[in-house]
């Protein structure tokens, strides 16, 4: 299926400048210098309805809006390409495959926020996307779409390189604005939120990797274009990301509003050994489950939403029949435990003690008793971290007991997986 | 039932000195004779602006930014003594959250 990023499907390989360029590649920014003022290409990402697709979907129009008019300068822009979401493949691949589209998007965010400096801020153990963006830049620099007076005009962009360290919190926002100050990788208390007082305390826009391929296109065939693709309240489409449990794991650029079936099934084959689905978390493993009758639900963020869940960064998880919701939330449980950061008590606590019960659970231990704690170490600690992580286990265990209690049950019976 | 002394062990106890304020109650404890009670380290009650934290269970009694010269109390609580009222200053929905808990096994 055609999309907007991969236009003749996902592929793999990098795209070279001559290709890109063939394609219509760096027209939007000539477009942009020639045309457009900072405001109009804020305003044509406003109409198009681009929302951020690192997992909170924020409109990308309004949060640049706050960055453009804040009067305190330089402005920044950060690209996220921390990817440290487990089974998340999609920014990766845009980098490695795509660089040049990704390079524009920053361009044009830059031009956009009125941002003199960039960072590419990518996962260091991201070696070949890390090379593929450095040897984008230097070709973009030579062809003079980046670097001083970009094709000629007032405008001129420093690009730099940050590194980002492999681990879950240094992909939010503000872990990365520490690391860019070369600090370490811990979230700052919001607000004040990056858009007005990010980088070095300056106004500054951090939007993941998929989010800014995705405003070249917007801005070269504009906002109507756009919303041809996806749903009013999500247009355009979204990169989803299948693992090992489909028989054909890889990323897949759909339009929002494709029915979950059509992924699994269609683009995944079905899932590995064919056997039925149980659980589905449509988005990571801070989503809350789906039962298996859910699989037409619209991926877009309000069908999602509807049904219960969210559509994260697109990291669709698949439990199949048989398997043990215990152990699978005990395993999320136990990964946001390591995750933490610490620097929160909250977060330090609750992370830890869920993982604990858990345990005891699937143990055998703590009776029923123990089952109705679960949603009061939740409640408690709700929202009294600096970042979102401490909100992250609360969907999939809570839905996890509403929807597959009885594995609950066997393992609080009997010690062991139904 | 052997009776339980827990000594929160995370980070913020732990910088205030909770893993000394630990051992020193194991001694005590031992020093004292009181085979049933056992002390015994614990991930984090929650109360971290407020450590180190140490938990009496069965008694569920919560005594909260506790020093060395509060041990001897503790012990003494622990040998059937008075409870120490002055390191009673955890807010109620927070010891009721933890004493359920415990009262589910978890720790």
């Amino acid at each position: 299926m055609p999309g907007i990023l991969f236009p003749r499907g996902v592929v793999e390989g990098r795209e070279s400048l001559e290709v890109y360029r063939a394609r219509g590649g760096y027209e939007a920014l000539d477009k942009t210098l020639k045309q457009l003022s900072s405001d109009q290409v804020m305003q044509i990402v406003a109409e198009s309805g681009l929302r951020g697709r690192g997992g909170a979907g924020f409109p990308t129009g309004k949060k640049w809006a706050f960055t453009a008019e804040a009067p305190e300068t330089p402005h920044y822009v950060v690209l996220n390409g921390g990817e440290d979401e487990p089974g998340s493949m999609k920014d990766r691949l845009l980098m490695e495959s795509l660089p040049h589209l990704v390079l524009e998007g920053i361009v044009l965010a830059a031009y956009a926020v009125k941002a003199s400096k960039a960072y590419l801020y990518i996962n260091a153990a991201y070696k070949d996307a890390i090379q593929s963006m450095l040897d984008a830049l230097a070709e973009a620099k030579q062809a003079g779409y980046c670097g001083e007076r970009i094709l000629g005009s007032d405008f001129s962009l420093e690009v730099l390189l940050t590194p980002a360290p492999h681990e879950y919190v240094a992909g939010e926002d503000t872990a990365a604005l520490e690391v860019i100050e070369d600090k370490k990788p811990l979230p700052r208390q919001k607000p004040p939120f990056p858009a007005t007082s990010g980088l070095f305390g300056k106004p500054t826009a951090v939007n993941n990797v998929e989010t800014l391929a995705n405003v070249p296109p917007i801005i070269a065939k504009g906002a109507k274009w756009y919303r041809s693709f996806g749903t009013a309240e999500s247009p355009g489409t979204m990169i989803f990301s299948l693992n090992d449990e489909v028989k054909k794991p890889g990323v897949y650029e759909l339009a929002f509003g494709t029915p979950l079936r059509y992924l699994i099934e269609k683009c995944g084959g079905g899932t590995r050994e064919g056997k039925k689905i149980k659980a589905i978390l449509p988005g990571g493993p801070s989503s809350a489950f789906l039962r298996a009758e859910q699989i037409d639900v619209a991926l877009d963020h309000n069908s999602v939403r509807a049904a219960g869940s969210s559509i994260g960064c697109g990291v669709v998880g698949i439990v199949v029949e048989r398997s043990c919701i215990v152990e699978e939330v005990l395993r999320i449980a136990e990964f946001f435990a390591a995750e933490s950061c610490g620097q929160c008590p909250a977060c330090r606590m609750e992370t830890n003690m869920l993982a604990m019960m858990l345990k005891k659970v699937q143990q055998g231990q703590g009776g029923q008793p123990i089952l109705d704690q679960f949603s009061k170490v939740i409640a408690f600690n709700k929202g009294k971290g600096f970042c979102n992580l401490v909100n992250m286990p609360g969907p999939p265990i809570e839905s996890a007991l509403k929807l597959f209690r009885s594995d609950f049950d066997f393992h609080l019976a009997n010690g062991r997986c139904p | 039932m052997k009776r339980i002394c827990l000594v929160c062990q995370n980070v913020d106890c732990k910088i205030r000195g909770s893993e000394a304020i630990m051992k020193e109650l194991q001694q005590g404890v031992t020093d004292r004779g009181l085979s049933d009670v056992e002390v015994r380290p614990y991930m984090c009650f929650g109360a971290c602006q407020e450590g180190p934290n140490v938990v009496l269970y069965p008694e569920k009694s919560w005594y909260a930014s506790v020093k060395k010269e509060d041990l001897n109390d503790i012990l003494g609580h622990l040998a059937g003594g008075p409870d120490v009222k002055r390191l009673d200053t955890i807010d109620g929905s927070l010891k009721e959250l933890i004493y359920q808990l415990l009262d589910t096994g978890v720790f």
